[in-house]
């Protein structure tokens, strides 16, 4: 299964808040007319980012180690690779993306150094107006904070103003209450909760009770069931 | 005289453009999808698909001598965003079609998703469509990119194939059982 895209209709916090999910392990190729990129994934965390010349560069080496070989990077160099290039890599806007799964092999001492859910935090302050309409898209939404919410928060390295926006959410107050209780501007909250979302920190309101628009009985919907059954 | 009125039931098929709502429909209809369409105009539409739904697609499903089962198909385009009012109202359920092979599609989808679940609750199930192509994104991913939790179904699905459109539908009637 495929995931693949344009950065320009599914940004990086659309990507990474995917591989953050499910804790993914792999190699996410970003691809424009001047640069391509290999970002390394441990556990939904980027671990390492490699420029190439060309995308098949990147399938040559199986183990990690092999990789950092090829480049002249010590474990201890890590960090200070992945932060020189880290902003050269989430300045690309437009161009292809696609993540290869599983394929490369990380020994056990090298962990992520950067939290995914800091990066995520970062880019969501320079979201545009439509961006995040395309989440925060209507003023009566509702989110609550998930249950490690707590723990979550401590890796965001969140602003004062999102610490605040955050102290709101209760799953209770809409967007738009929040934004006059708080005295925030709409941008920067709907900016704050595109992020919380793609870090798991809050989650859309549930449902508590669902409406049928419909006097349906147990009997008819069990003729609806078997009629579709025979279809 | 003596001629029943059918009652009519409601399933809105919903989703953006070219997801494949038309022919989820047709799929399963009795009748040939009475379709409203017009030729597509706008840049970045015509390269898609020549057609559109402008008011909305219905396909019919006859329960019984009393009920009938009408599947509405909304326009994909939110400037046809009034039609989605028309036809939640009275909905017996939500089936909400993505096309799993363009991510652009997933954040319209959840805009689509935010308007019911604002206006018209019914139950609601998700169709991640063109599961048959190699580019297709996995459901579980299509999940964490429309921000739902697990309990709402998220189902692999193929428009074209009858027993994958019925599996959707079975879906969405199960969702709806618990609510009666």
């Amino acid at each position: 299964m495929a995931i693949a895209g344009n950065l320009e209709v599914f940004n990086f916090i659309d990507i990474f808040q995917i591989l953050k999910k499910d804790k993914k392990d792999g190699i996410l190729v970003v691809e424009n007319e001047d640069k391509k990129f290999a970002v390394y994934f441990k556990e939904g965390n980027i671990l390492y980012i490699r420029e190439v010349v060309k995308v098949f560069h990147i399938y040559l080496d199986v183990e990690f180690e092999q990789v950092l070989e090829k480049d002249g990077v010590s474990k201890e160099d890590l960090y200070r690779v992945l932060v020189a290039k880290l902003p050269l890599l989430l300045a690309v806007k437009k161009g292809k993306f696609s993540f290869t799964p599983g394929f490369i092999r990380y020994p056990p001492y090298i962990e992520p150094i950067i939290p995914i859910e800091k990066i995520i935090m970062y880019l969501s302050r320079q979201l545009t107006p439509e961006e995040v309409e395309r989440k925060i898209s209507d003023l009566n939404l509702i989110f609550e904070k998930s249950e490690n919410w707590r723990l979550i928060a401590e890796k965001a390295h969140l602003t004062d103003v999102e610490r605040k926006i955050l102290d709101y959410i209760d799953g209770e107050r809409t967007v738009k209450q929040i934004m006059e209780e708080a005295k925030v501007k709409q941008l920067t909250l709907q900016r704050a909760l595109y992020g919380f979302l793609a870090t798991g920190l809050i989650t859309r309101k549930k449902k508590v009770k669902r409406k049928i628009g419909f006097n349906l009985t147990k009997n008819l919907l069990r003729k609806i069931v078997e009629r579709i059954k025979g279809l | 005289m003596g001629d029943k009125v059918q009652k009519q039931i409601k399933i809105v098929v919903a989703g953006p453009y070219a997801a494949g709502k038309t022919q989820f429909i047709n799929t399963v209809s009795e009748i040939e999808t009475v379709k409203t369409e017009a030729k597509t105009t706008k840049s970045g539409e015509k390269e898609v698909k020549s057609h559109t739904t402008v008011a909305m697609d219905f396909g019919k499903i006859t329960i019984d001598d009393e009920h009938v089962l009408y599947l509405f198909g909304t326009p994909g385009q939110s400037r046809f965003d009034f039609m989605w009012d028309i036809l939640g109202k009275g909905m017996l359920g939500l089936v909400v079609l993505v096309d799993s092979t363009d991510p652009s599609t997933f954040h319209e989808a959840r805009k689509i998703i935010n308007f019911f679940e604002s206006r018209y609750p019914a139950p609601f199930v998700v169709g991640c469509n063109k599961q048959d192509l190699e580019s297709a994104w996995d459901p579980e991913d299509i999940r964490t990119a429309l921000d739902l939790d697990e309990d709402v179904k998220v189902l692999p699905l193929v428009a074209l194939d009858k027993d994958s459109v019925k599996n959707v539908l079975l879906a969405l009637l199960e969702e709806i059982a618990k609510y009666i």
